[in-house]
Parts: structure tokens; sequence; C-alpha cells
């Protein structure tokens, strides 16, 4: 019941009320405590395992407040303005908080006050208790120095001088403790006493918006959820609205019974509002995670958050009352496959202006590329010479990832093309040939210094069944000691 | 002149009926009782996949002055000096006479078909592709991407000709055929189909349960032009259940869904028509001073129906015109090609200036098309080739 960590001994470092009715200590050595009491049970301290475990409970803890903030290791904030009067007040609250995870068999003290330095002090030295606010000096002053938050050393010294209570602290004149002891007692002493704020940073943004729903029966269906998803986003609609905003990124949490959090995001391609678009989009992301989503005794808070809203254009209808808009469907029908199957699941090619064949065209994902925007066709301006080139070189219409090496036994010039050449080890006899055409790497993106890339020779090359490629040769031959190789790049129709 | 299809002798659907009654034979009175029976199988079965696809027509039974021709044929009768018909086409034919061939698809309007503009497969087509349909075409093998792939690019590029402009087109394919056939290259595909790279959506799915997926939910919109989905090999999972569910999705969306199998096997599928696509060995550049040997011109694709419910199994050679986006049929112009590559033999391959043994500037330089290769004016004249500039042989 005991676990302990390395420091060049092992020494326990957290223990159970059996083992302090031992007389067991923190910081002793295992080798000691097993001399005293041989059955002792020993674990390893796991602290990577601890710090998912606050984490998971920090998730939880979502449920009372959006702002949850992790203190330490063993330790949450819980930043509850606000927040009291859902849960029908602060003793009603702290008392469901500490009767809840009473169930989920932890053992845990709590504090409420009014600055985050009393309420630490109160969960960590009286337990449970309610400070009212202006009551923080009665709350400190008994306690010992530890209660303030302050470092080791320091604390050793203030002992030193005899100072062993907060309230001597406190009673001591400003100016020397300042002067002494440094900026940092003082202002740890004013945060408590809230006469300096203190902001609790929350382990995860806030959403902007959230609307949740507390089940008196816990849920398990999928179904269920979703009809949920669809009630929770009606109201939520009414909030964009008055904001003029739209979803950009939704979060569903769903929080079980025993203490388990699912956190289901989703994000659109356009600001989105309507109830049953988003109930569609949440509909593909749980068909997804069918297996990873876990019911277990099922969920009794179920919380649909806007992460991130954008301005939400409105949009001219025709007479009939019908918007006719093409590039919402594919919008939607984008946002739904990538609810299900990733990010990258639907990618768009967006033209760069590079001659490398394969830096000309970036794929982006649906979402984020570039929209189109119909370039001005003004005499007299420079064109955009990506979309109507001049001269438009022949380009193969499937392009491989990265160019295959192929084997190339005989070329009928130095610099030709191949009479025949090995590709995939099948045997390919060159009938036609088309080329060179010469690609010269982009020099300017190279680092000074580094030997240039070697230029490619890219030939158009008719087999003798008639299919058509893109070979290329990359250096030219007694450039180097060694012949240059050869590539497949792509395939002409 | 009758387009070069296949004459009708594999087939036995489509014939004259009054030539046989003519030429009446002993044989064929003898088995017309059992050939009654066989074709009332073959309407109840007709009867049945109608009702399925949905697609019953008006009439399913047969003319009456019809019911005695309906014998089983002997293939060789067809191209007997007594058959002189037998290159017929479809409009020498009575609609009398097509009730029982062209189902469903004889009183659909005509705008149900992509005319692919290729007199001999569109009349074998009886119209052309169905247009909202799941259309199938296969490439033998995964080098063959490059025809299949483009063959399907140049229907949509029709499509988007034809249809309102500035729909997107889907592409749809499996990590797998992307990674062993080649992405699609957008500059390409302007180049050659037109299809701006604005217009293209690619979804790469890492299982094919996922791109079959995407592909029924694609199938359904209207919001796009047409949807591809590629896929190699055979899998187990595209069966018939699947692809009736794609072609049912297209067929209420009124928009097309090409399957694109690279290296499959014809297997039973619900699509209507099957195309089998290779390369065809493309023409010499036309130029002014007329076609610059040794060149390559614009694709060319070698087109067999390997199925389809109302078309003549035949093959065909179709261009694609880049320029024009239109495909051109080509007859007997190939071997005109050789001919000519034969009587005027230049190297085929264009001589590199850094060579060692640099060919003199030609002396005359020709005009090229617009997607003409850079290096081609350097294309030395016929006498001063050097003597390893041996003309080469094709294949």
């Amino acid at each position: 019941m005991i676990s302990h960590r390395q420091a060049n001994a092992q020494r326990i470092t957290a223990l159970d009320e059996r083992a302090e009715a031992l007389h067991l200590k923190r910081g002793m050595g295992i080798a000691d405590a097993r001399a005293m009491h041989p059955s002792i049970d020993v674990v390893e301290a796991d602290p990577e395992a601890d710090r998912r475990l606050l984490e998971s409970l920090a998730d939880w803890c979502d449920r009372y407040t959006p702002l949850v903030a992790i203190d330490a290791a063993d330790g949450l904030f819980l930043d509850v303005t606000g927040c009291t009067h859902l849960f029908g007040g602060e003793r009603a609250m702290l008392d469901d908080i500490l009767s809840r995870f009473f169930h989920q068999g932890f053992d845990v003290r709590a504090g409420l006050a009014a600055t985050p330095g009393a309420a630490w002090a109160a969960a960590r030295f009286s337990g449970d208790r309610i400070v009212a606010g202006g009551e923080e000096e009665a709350l400190l002053a008994p306690l010992p120095l530890a209660a303030l938050r302050i470092e080791p050393d320091i604390r050793a010294s203030l002992e030193s001088v005899g100072l062993r209570t907060a309230g001597a602290v406190m009673a001591a004149p400003r100016a020397p403790l300042a002067r002494r002891f440094g900026r940092s007692l003082l202002l740890r002493l004013d945060q408590a006493l809230g006469r300096l704020d203190e902001a609790v940073s929350p382990r995860l943004p806030v959403a902007p918006l959230s609307v949740e729903r507390h089940l008196a029966e816990p849920i398990m269906l999928t179904d269920e959820i979703e009809r949920l998803v669809k009630m929770l986003a009606t109201t939520l609609k009414v909030d964009l609205e008055r904001r003029g905003e739209g979803a950009r990124r939704l979060a569903l949490l769903l929080f079980r019974v025993d203490g388990a959090v699912s956190r289901i995001a989703v994000g659109t391609s356009r600001p989105l509002r309507e109830p049953l678009l988003i109930q569609k989009l949440f509909h593909e992301r749980l068909a997804a995670l069918e297996q990873d989503i876990d019911a277990g005794y099922g969920f009794d808070l179920v919380r649909l958050s806007v992460l991130s809203a954008a301005a939400f254009d409105m949009q001219q209808a025709d007479l009939a009352g019908e918007t006719r808009d093409d590039g919402a469907d594919i919008a939607l029908f984008a946002d739904r496959i990538r609810a299900r199957l990733g990010d990258s699941a639907v990618l768009k090619p967006v033209a760069v202006e590079s001659h490398l064949p394969e830096r000309a065209v970036a794929m982006h994902p649906y979402a984020e590329a570039p929209q189109r925007i119909s370039p001005p066709k003004k005499p007299g301006k420079i064109q955009d010479t990506s979309s109507k080139p001049v001269f438009r070189p022949e380009r193969p219409i499937r392009l491989f990832r990265s160019p295959e090496p192929i084997e190339v036994p005989a070329t009928e010039m130095p610099e030709g093309p191949p009479l025949n050449f090995r590709w995939r080890r099948a045997l390919y006899r060159v009938a036609r040939a088309e080329g060179p055409e010469r690609i010269a790497p982009e020099w300017w993106r190279e680092a000074s210094g580094q030997e240039d890339a070697p230029t490619r020779d890219y030939f158009r090359i008719e087999d003798s069944d008639g299919r058509r490629y893109w070979l290329y040769r990359q250096g030219l031959y007694g450039a180097s000691q060694l012949p240059p190789r050869w590539f497949m790049h792509g395939v002409f129709a | 002149m009758t387009p070069p299809m296949t004459p009708l002798d594999s087939s036995g659907a489509l014939w004259n009926p009054r030539e046989h009654n003519r030429n009446d034979c002993e044989w064929k009175l003898t088995v017309m009782a059992t050939s009654a029976v066989a074709r009332e199988t073959v309407f109840a079965l007709r009867r049945q996949i109608a009702k399925i696809e949905r697609t019953l027509p008006e009439r399913l039974q047969a003319p009456a002055g019809a019911a005695p021709v309906d014998a089983p044929r002997n293939p060789t009768s067809d191209v007997t000096p007594q058959n002189p018909t037998a290159d017929v086409t479809h409009k020498n034919i009575t609609p009398g006479d097509l009730t029982i061939v062209r189902r469903g698809l004889a009183v659909a309007p005509p705008d149900a078909f992509l005319r692919t503009g290729a007199e001999g497969l569109d009349t074998a087509l009886s119209g052309g592709l169905p247009k909202a349909a799941l259309s199938e075409i296969h490439g033998a093998a995964t080098r063959d991407a490059g025809a299949v792939a483009g063959f399907a690019l140049s229907l949509v590029s029709l499509i988007l000709k034809q249809g309102p402009p500035r729909l997107p087109v889907l592409w749809i394919g499996t990590a797998e055929v992307f990674r062993e056939a080649g992405f699609p290259y957008a500059r390409g595909l302007l180049g050659l189909f037109g299809i701006e790279p604005e217009q293209l959506l690619f979804s790469e799915a890492p299982r094919l349960l996922d791109a079959l997926w995407t592909a029924e939910e694609a199938a359904r919109m209207t919001a796009l032009a047409a949807v591809i989905l590629e896929v190699r090999g055979s899998p187990q999972r595209l069966d018939l259940t699947a692809t009736r569910r794609l072609h049912a999705r297209a067929q209420s969306a009124g928009r097309p869904v090409f399957l694109l199998r690279q290296a499959g096997e014809p297997e039973p599928t619900a699509a209507p028509v099957r195309l089998v696509l290779s390369a065809a060995p493309s023409a010499p550049r036309k130029t002014i001073a007329g076609p610059l040997a040794g060149s390559m011109g614009r694709p060319a694709f070698t087109v067999s129906i390997g199925k389809s419910r109302t078309a003549l199994p035949g093959q065909f050679t179709l261009e694609w015109n880049p320029d024009e986006r239109n495909f051109e049929e080509r007859r007997a112009r190939e071997g005109r090609a050789r001919q000519e590559r034969a009587a005027n033999p230049v190297a085929v391959v264009s001589a590199s200036r850094r060579g060692k043994d640099p060919a003199p500037a030609s002396g005359a330089v020709l005009a090229f098309a617009a997607v003409g290769s850079p290096a081609a004016g350097d294309q030395p004249s016929p006498g001063e080739r050097a003597a390893h500039h041996r003309p080469r042989r094709a294949g």
C-alpha cells in the first residue's frame, strides 16, 4: 500500500491510512520500513499514470465549470465563478463534487474560497471548508507556513527566524519581509488574501459557446446521442444567430457516469449553424469512432461546444425560398467525409508557381484550401500565368509521388532517349520518343554552398504497345564518375 | 460508309428478321418449338433484371412477325453471302425489332446518353454511354492506367463541355491505386482535358471500404459533374451489391459514376456498360508541312466493348483532340501513318545540343501545335543524319 520512488534510495513518497497507522512516514527509506514491518506492500511510483489520471479527472470536472486547471501533481483548480447556482449553491456543489468523487473511489479534499490561494490552503489544511469572502485572513492565520504556497527554502528561512504560522508572517512588517525573503512571499500572501488577482489558467481553451444537458437517466445508444446533439444544436443556433456567427469547429463532450469523458470534435469548411447538418457531421464522426467510444453504464451529461466560430454570411434566397448553392452541398459533403475519414480525406489541388513538376501542384485539405477567386481579366494587367500559359508544355496526367528508378541498359545517343528500359521488372521497348525537355532545379531554394541538384532531361516515350510515359535522366553523362540514373515520373493518356 | 463495327457475327441479338423469313431453312423450323421455350425464359429473366434495375420497358413481348426467327443461330450463317445486311446498324432496323434488344433504353430521352462523338462507338452503344449510370472502364494491367484514366477524363471533359460548367469532379481512389498507378496530376489534366484545378477534388481512402462509402455518398450528389472511383485488382467487396448501390444512386442523381478498374477481372457488376481500354500508338503530329514523322501526337485509345446489354462487341480506336475537346475515330489512318513514316524516315530522336556529335541545325523550322515539344526544333534533316541515327522500327 505504499508507493515509492528512486532518489538514489528507495523512499516512501505516498502511503495510505493503514500504513500511517503503522507509524510509517513519507521520506522514510523502504529498507527501514521493511525492517519495521516486513509485510508491507510496496508499489513502484508511476508519475506518468498519475498525471494521466489527474487529466482525466480534470476532464470530468469540466462538468462543473469550463475553467479547470491542474495544480502541481495532485490538485485541481476549478474556477466556479458564476457556476454555483446551477448546482444549488456553493455548499451543494461542494457536496456534489465530494460525493461523486467518493463514489468513484477517490479520497478528495476540497476547499472553496474567493481566492485560489485561500481555497488551496482550505483544501489542504482545514478540509472541506467554504471560506466566505473576507474571511481569508482568519482562515490562514492559524495555518502553518506551508499553506502559503511558498518555496521550501523561504519557508525554512522564515521558520529559522521564528515565524512559524501564516498569521505571524501577516503580522510582520512588509518592507523587511520583502527585502529579506524576496517578492514571491508577499505575492503569495497578497494573492491568498485577495489583494492581488490570481488567474487560474485553464487546461483547455474555453469554448466561446457551449450548451449542455444533464440527464436523469444515462443514455448509451448512438441514436440517442445524435438526437441529443440535434437538440443541443437547436439551442446553440439561437446563440450563434445572435452573434451572427457560424461554427467552424465543434466538440461534443460525453461525460460517462463513472467519470470518463469522451471528446469528439468535428471541423467544418464553412461556418455552420443548421442543427440538422451538425447532427449529420456528428453522425459520421460517431460512426467512425464506433469502436473507440465505450458507453459503459451510459452518459449522464452531454455538452456541445463551439470551439471556434466565424462570421456567417447571410445568403439571399430567391422568391421560392430556395437558395441554390452547389458549393454548400460540396462543403457539407467534404465535411462529412472528413468527419469520418480524417482531415486529408478530401483534397483540392492548387496550382503553384514552379516549373518543377512535383512542386507545381500542391494538395490542400478541402477545408483549408484557398477559395477560388476568379482572376480579374483586364487587358494590360499581368495575367495569371498558372491558368493560361502562353506555351503549355505537355504534362502527364498521372504523376508518381516519388519518381521510380528504372534501368536503362542502352541509349541510342549519349544524351538521347533510351532504346528500352526496365520498369518494375518488366522490359519495355521504346517505339517513339520526344524530348528532351530540360528542367533545372530551383537554385534559389537551395542552401548556399550546397552542391546543385542535377538537372533532369525529360523524355516522352511511347512503348511498342502505345503506352506513353514520362521518363527523365538525372544528370549528364560525364558530369561524374557514375552514369546518370533514369527515373519514371509519370504516365500520359 | 457504314462505321467499321464488327460484323454481327458473334451476336444473335441484332439482325433483320425479314432477311431470315426469306432464307427460311428447314433446320430453323425444326428447332422452333424449343426456341419458343428458351425465348420465354430469356424474357422472364430480362423482365426480372429490368425490375431490379427499374428500367421496365413498355413492351416486353416480341412483335408478332418476329416470332419464328428467334431460333438459335449459327454464328457462321451471318457471314454467308446470303446475308447481305450483316453490317446493318441500329438505324436500319424498324423500332418493332428493337423492342427485344433495346429494352428500357429505346424509350429513354436522347439526352440520357453521352455521345462520345465517335460515330462507330456511339452506334455500337446505341446512342452513347448512359449518363445517369455506373460505367465500368477496365484496363488489363496497371501500366494501362494512363489510357484508362485518360479515356475516363475525356468523357468527363465532354460532360463538362456539354453540361453545366464549373461543377467539380470528384476522383476517389484507394491509397494502393494512387501509389501503383500514380496520383492524378492537375497540370496535365488542365492541358489535355481542360479541367481546371479548381474543379478537381481528390479523395484518397486507405481502405476500399472507405473509398466505396465515399463513392456512394458522392454518387447521390447533384453538385458534382461526375464521380470517378478507381480500384485496383478484383476485390471481393466490389461485388454485385456494391456496384448496384452505386448504380442506383447514380441513376437517381442523374450523374455518371465511372468505375476505373486497373488490372481487374471482368466480374458480374451492375454497370450496364463495361469498356476495356488499352493504349493505341499515337499518330504523328500534324504540322503545316504534313505529319512530323517520329513525333507523338494526340493521345489515342483502343476501346473495346466488354459488356453491354444492347451493344455489339467491337473494337474502336479513338483519338482525343485536346484543343477541340472531342474524339475522332481513327480508321485506316494508322496504316497510312505507318506508310508515311516508312517512306520518309527521320531520326525519331531529336539531337541534343550538348552531345558529343552535335547535329547541325536543320534547314526548315517547322511550326508546332500548342502542345509542342520544346526541343523539336532541333530535328536534324534526313540527309545529315549521323551514322548511328538509324531509323528505328516501332516495337
